[in-house]
């Protein structure tokens, strides 16, 4: 009996012995071997709620964490670029609060709460002197009842009414966009889309835009632009024929025109680009235009 | 714990949430000499702000990518030409971009004499404290920034930050 | 139409929840039949069941005419989300809220009406007048639209991407308005008189309840953003995840209070049962108003300082009422160190300070505002360093409790002899053999001390077994999936490959698409582990009605471990793209673990229905009592 017991101990002293020494194997540093990574794991990513900057996608984190690797590869150390960061962008680019001010309370409140909580629970399971039961409250006597009963009423009446009244103060007065425009939305995409000089996409989803305001020439000037771009040359001649139906001087109609008609009937082209030059000798393109003409 | 102190904490509590509630007023921000911003613009150029000295300078950092960037592009652009012979020097950090897109958007703007400063990877911008685009400094005539908006600038804002360096009613 | 009839509905909950209250408190004060009392609670459902409805038909008729319509309807969302989309904003969420708290009244009406009962539901009606007043005043989704728009953005695009969203939302609400029973039975308690004495057996079943939804609403949740989110991990300490975790923590220390009649420690479970239902009301106050950003949080809105207000109000109360000292039953005995009511103590001891730190961590941006000017979020560093290590102390713990059931020092120190091995060799083995990081490895300790210590459990289909086995799960998953999670980003050309530990994937073709205006770009990818080769398709989604873009991960889930796959980017030209790769061990056993704590509730719940119809007529004696709780 007393042989098994010697085996049990000594058993879990070796496993006692064993683990501690994983722990402070695991415990050790090399746990990330990224030093960037380490930096950026105790900064916040300012563009995003909550998210590191090892982690955010956002471009700015990106950035941040070109900056971190530029100094690491510095030799800076992990402080000094902390602190580097900090005078730029102000304590709350650290992941951790700093342990002053509020932040304090961070460390304070679980402290007393575990402490409150143990001592409660101590006192909970080693009674010392039980408070005297006092009596019950008194109960039930009609008068008081009533008044309790018209006391409630009052009450949620006052509930009720208080939620009214501040409802109506504290509601923002129509802050709400109005919902969203679909060609606005295909607008600001087709935008896009050109910014990426995906010139045959944007010129569709200016279409769409088009069907829902067949009148906007603004649109169908951008669509010829577009189609300019895209190398649809009689597409982008329709348009800006179009376009110069409702108003026969527009300068980028003429402009677009002229610029399609180089490669549908380069003849007529020259005649159409010095009437835009005719019309708008100011308009940015116009020195482009006139290098076009004289060479 | 005593139901008293309960009371008390929560009611303190309470009265904290209630006035974080309410914006309160902008932080102010005390003038900080500006980081530097040197290199070579997109039509090839030499751009360096520690030369700009004794002109206000606009500083706005974009991107193409960035649709609210787009939109004020052109306001700026305004305000540099109507303000230019006072002295305002409108200068565009260009975020992680391209230079073609960003080509693309001059051009889209009428904004080509814009001067743009590159910035593919970034780094210019974190020494500024950037936090996201758009975002805009006013860098007075002795270099310091003393105005600094995130998000989108709008006239009045402009106004507001940019008359008074300028001297212009 | 439609319009008229919610309006009206809301109305109707308006004049019926304090008409209700009244009467429950007449009931209380003067005992006459409870009849009218009990029509009143089913008229105010009626009337939140009927908003409802008249909110769901505007929606799936596009009816934009209705302003939560035209905010958050869609021609072109598909049916089903179009049904969940009333609680993907505030207005209506609001009502889902005043449907199941409305049920909850209902329910609770349903029982002896003794005066414990009819206080109870004094305080349940109150609170039920106070939101229909806050969907009337503060947050009407029937107001109209003039002129009535012809198509609405839809629910925001994340939203629209995962089955889950039907269950998650209504599940936590469940959970969350499942802890406003136990609060007002314990406001109850105090001025019921001798039928007070009942409040903890009548509020038990539900808090388990409301446990088991919450459980399985947290962990669904936590389901949800791991396929949706795309950014490979399950819980990020946002302040809306902490908001459903302090209830969660709190109720599970409840649970474990009231275990055998919760003698002695009355206290304990007053502040418990109220703390639940302040906890929500905080949480629904801090995450709704905007006050604090998350991914979650509805935009700003007027409800912030009413829902404030109503906080206050309920703390005031609750310590009023149960605050003062009470007719103490008869002194339990001081107990014996090693007991169950130690184990309990010490367990709501922890779960109460995990409480507090999770709620310093998501109010303090709100408090440190003034002072700092900032509204920074805490971290989920902070909380690694303080909660994860207090929840391995709460898992140890838990793996203790075999050793509560049997008599003798001996004996238990023998039970505990083959876990405590178990642990400490898991800990030995892991720790020696790659470098976890301490927190994952002592969770794997703990975890393995808890399933070694349950696995001669007899029987085995006990709730303390199942929950407990469930949380050492969740830990176990938990602390692989972090510990040896493996990620890399990278720009692949088509044909190059990506390597992460012994998965590899080779992109093989972009592919975009843009069916009416909705751009899609997918990325066809090819991944090979262990000799098998299968196809992902992570996507990229654009949606022009909210300008937003959405990344949809491809998850190739496996026992072992996921093969999560994101698409960051693609160039102009779709020749290359920017692939996120994650390997992430033992996720699977997360999800696992949650189903299998909350059948322990489940469970635990059966057996308390079960026994309270037997043993309606007669007061339960102390061995019933003991019964009624698991075992822990």
């Amino acid at each position: 009996m007393t042989r098994r017991r010697l085996l049990v101990v000594l058993g879990l002293g070796v496993l006692v012995t064993a683990a501690l020494a994983g722990l402070l194997r695991s415990a050790g540093p090399a746990g990330r071997a990224d030093p960037v990574a380490e930096v950026a794991a105790g900064l916040r990513c300012p563009a995003c709620q909550g998210e590191s900057l090892a982690e955010s996608r956002s471009p700015i984190a990106a950035s941040m964490r070109q900056v971190i690797a530029d100094q690491v590869a510095q030799g800076r150390e992990p402080e000094q670029i902390h602190r580097w960061f900090v005078q730029r962008y102000g304590d709350e680019v650290l992941a951790q609060p700093p342990t002053r001010g509020p932040g304090l309370l961070l460390w304070v409140v679980p402290a007393v709460a575990l402490l409150g909580g143990g001592l409660a629970a101590a006192r909970t399971l080693r009674p010392g002197r039980r408070e005297a039961a006092g009596p019950t409250v008194p109960h039930g006597r009609p008068r008081s009842s009533r008044i309790v009963w018209w006391l409630t009423a009052a009450g949620l009446v006052a509930l009720v009414a208080t939620v009214a009244v501040a409802a109506d103060r504290l509601t923002p007065p129509a802050t709400r966009p109005p919902p969203a425009d679909p060609a606005v939305v295909s607008l600001r995409l087709a935008q896009d889309l050109e910014g990426q000089q995906r010139y045959g996409a944007a010129a569709q989803l200016y279409r769409e835009a088009l069907t829902a305001r067949p009148d906007d020439d603004a649109i169908r000037l951008r669509l010829a632009f577009a189609l300019l771009r895209a190398a649809d040359a009689p597409g982008a001649e329709r348009s800006a024929r179009e376009v110069l139906g409702h108003t026969p001087d527009s300068p980028d109609g003429l402009l677009v025109l002229g610029l399609a008609q180089r490669t549908t009937r380069p003849a007529e082209a020259p005649v159409t680009l010095r009437r835009f030059l005719a019309v708008a000798p100011g308009h940015p393109a116009a020195t482009e235009i006139r290098r076009l003409l004289g060479s | 714990m005593a139901p008293a102190t309960i009371l008390l904490l929560t009611l303190g509590v309470g009265v904290v949430l209630a006035a974080g509630e309410r914006p309160g007023p902008g932080v102010a921000h005390r003038p900080r000499a500006a980081p530097a911003l040197a290199g070579t613009t997109l039509p090839g150029q030499r751009y360096d702000l520690a030369a700009a000295r004794g002109h206000v300078v606009l500083v706005n950092v974009f991107a193409s990518w960035c649709g609210p960037c787009r939109d004020e592009l052109p306001l700026l652009v305004g305000t540099g030409r109507r303000w230019a012979p006072q002295g305002l020097q409108v200068v565009g950090l260009n975020l992680r971009d391209g230079p073609d897109a960003v080509r693309a958007l001059l051009a889209e703007a009428r904004a080509e004499d814009l001067t743009v400063v590159p910035d593919p990877e970034g780094v210019r911008a974190v020494e500024w404290g950037v936090r996201g685009v758009p975002e805009t400094f006013v860098v007075d005539r002795d270099g310091r920034i003393v105005a600094h908006q995130p998000g989108v600038v709008t006239a009045k804002w402009l106004e507001q930050h940019l008359a008074p360096l300028l001297g212009t009613p | 139409m439609l319009a008229d009839l919610g309006t009206a509905s809301l109305a109707a909950g308006l004049l019926t929840a304090p008409l209700a209250a009244l009467l429950w408190l007449r009931v209380a004060l003067a005992g006459p039949a409870a009849r009218p009392a009990r029509l009143a609670s089913a008229a105010a459902l009626l009337a939140a069941a009927t908003a409802v409805v008249a909110l769901e038909t505007a929606l799936l008729t596009h009816d934009f005419s209705v302003r939560f319509v035209a905010e958050n309807g869609g021609r072109h969302v598909p049916v089903y989300y179009t049904v969940t989309s009333l609680w993907s904003a505030m207005d209506g969420s609001l009502l889902l809220w005043l449907l199941v708290l409305a049920a909850y009244a209902a329910l609770l009406a349903r029982g002896r009406p003794d005066r414990l009962r009819a206080y109870a539901m004094v305080v349940v009606s109150v609170v039920t007048t106070f939101f229909f007043a806050l969907s009337v005043f503060a947050a009407n989704p029937f107001r109209a639209v003039t002129p009535a728009p012809a198509d609405g953005p839809g629910p925001n695009p994340l939203l629209q991407q995962h089955p889950a969203m039907g269950v998650h939302p209504p599940l936590l609400y469940a959970g969350y308005l499942g802890t406003v029973v136990p609060f007002a039975l314990a406001l109850a308690a105090p001025l019921a008189g001798p039928a007070g004495r009942r409040w903890l057996r009548v509020a038990r079943p539900w808090a388990l309840v409301s446990w088991c939804t919450l459980t399985a609403g947290i962990v669904l949740g936590a389901w949800w953003s791991y396929a949706v989110l795309g950014w490979g991990g399950y819980w990020a300490w946002d302040p809306v995840e902490n908001a459903s975790l302090l209830p969660w923590l709190t109720t599970t220390a409840f649970l474990h209070t009231t275990l055998g009649g919760g003698r002695g420690r009355e206290r304990w479970n007053s502040v418990l049962a109220c703390a639940g239902f302040l906890l929500v009301l905080l949480g629904t106050f801090l995450t709704r108003s905007g006050a604090v950003a998350s991914v979650h949080a509805f935009t700003d809105s007027p409800l912030g300082p009413l829902l404030l207000g109503f906080v206050l109000l309920a703390v005031l109360t609750a310590t009023v009422l149960t605050g003062r000292p009470r007719t103490a039953p008869a002194p339990a005995p001081a107990s014996p160190l090693r007991s169950r009511g130690t184990a309990v103590l010490g367990n709501a001891a922890l779960l109460l300070t995990i409480a507090a730190t999770v709620l310093t961590g998501t109010v303090l941006p709100l408090l440190a505002e003034p002072v700092t000017g900032s509204r920074a979020a805490v971290g989920a560093g902070y909380y690694h360093r303080t909660a994860v290590p207090l929840a391995v102390l709460v898992l140890l713990l838990a793996g203790v409790t075999p050793a509560l059931r049997v008599r003798g020092r001996a004996e238990a120190l023998r039970r505990l002899v083959l876990p405590g091995a178990a642990g400490l060799a898991t800990v030995a083995c892991v720790g020696l053999s790659s470098r976890p990081g301490t927190a994952a490895l002592t969770g794997f300790g703990a975890a393995a001390f808890v399933l070694a210590g349950l696995a001669t459990a007899r029987p085995l289909l006990r709730p303390a077994v199942l929950g407990h086995a469930g949380l050492a799960l969740l830990a176990l998953g938990v602390a692989a999936s972090t510990a040896y999670g493996r990620a890399e980003e990278r720009t692949l050309r088509v044909g190059e490959t990506l390597r992460v530990s012994d998965v590899s994937v080779r992109l093989v073709s972009v592919q975009r698409s843009a069916p009416a205006g909705r751009m899609a770009v997918r990325a066809r990818l090819a991944v090979s582990s262990a000799g098998t080769t299968r196809t992902a398709v992570p996507a990229l989604r654009y949606d022009p009605a909210r300008e937003t873009a959405v990344t949809v991960p491809a998850i190739d889930g496996g026992v072992r471990r996921d093969v999560y796959l994101t698409l960051l980017a693609v160039s102009a030209d779709s020749g290359t793209a920017t692939v996120r790769l994650a390997v992430n061990p033992l996720v699977g056993v997360i999800w696992a673990g949650g189903a299998v704590a909350t059948a322990g509730g489940v469970l635990a719940l059966a057996r308390a229905v079960r026994r309270h119809r037997h043993r309606r007529p007669e007061p339960a004696g102390a061995r019933t009592a003991v019964a009624a709780g698991a075992p822990a």
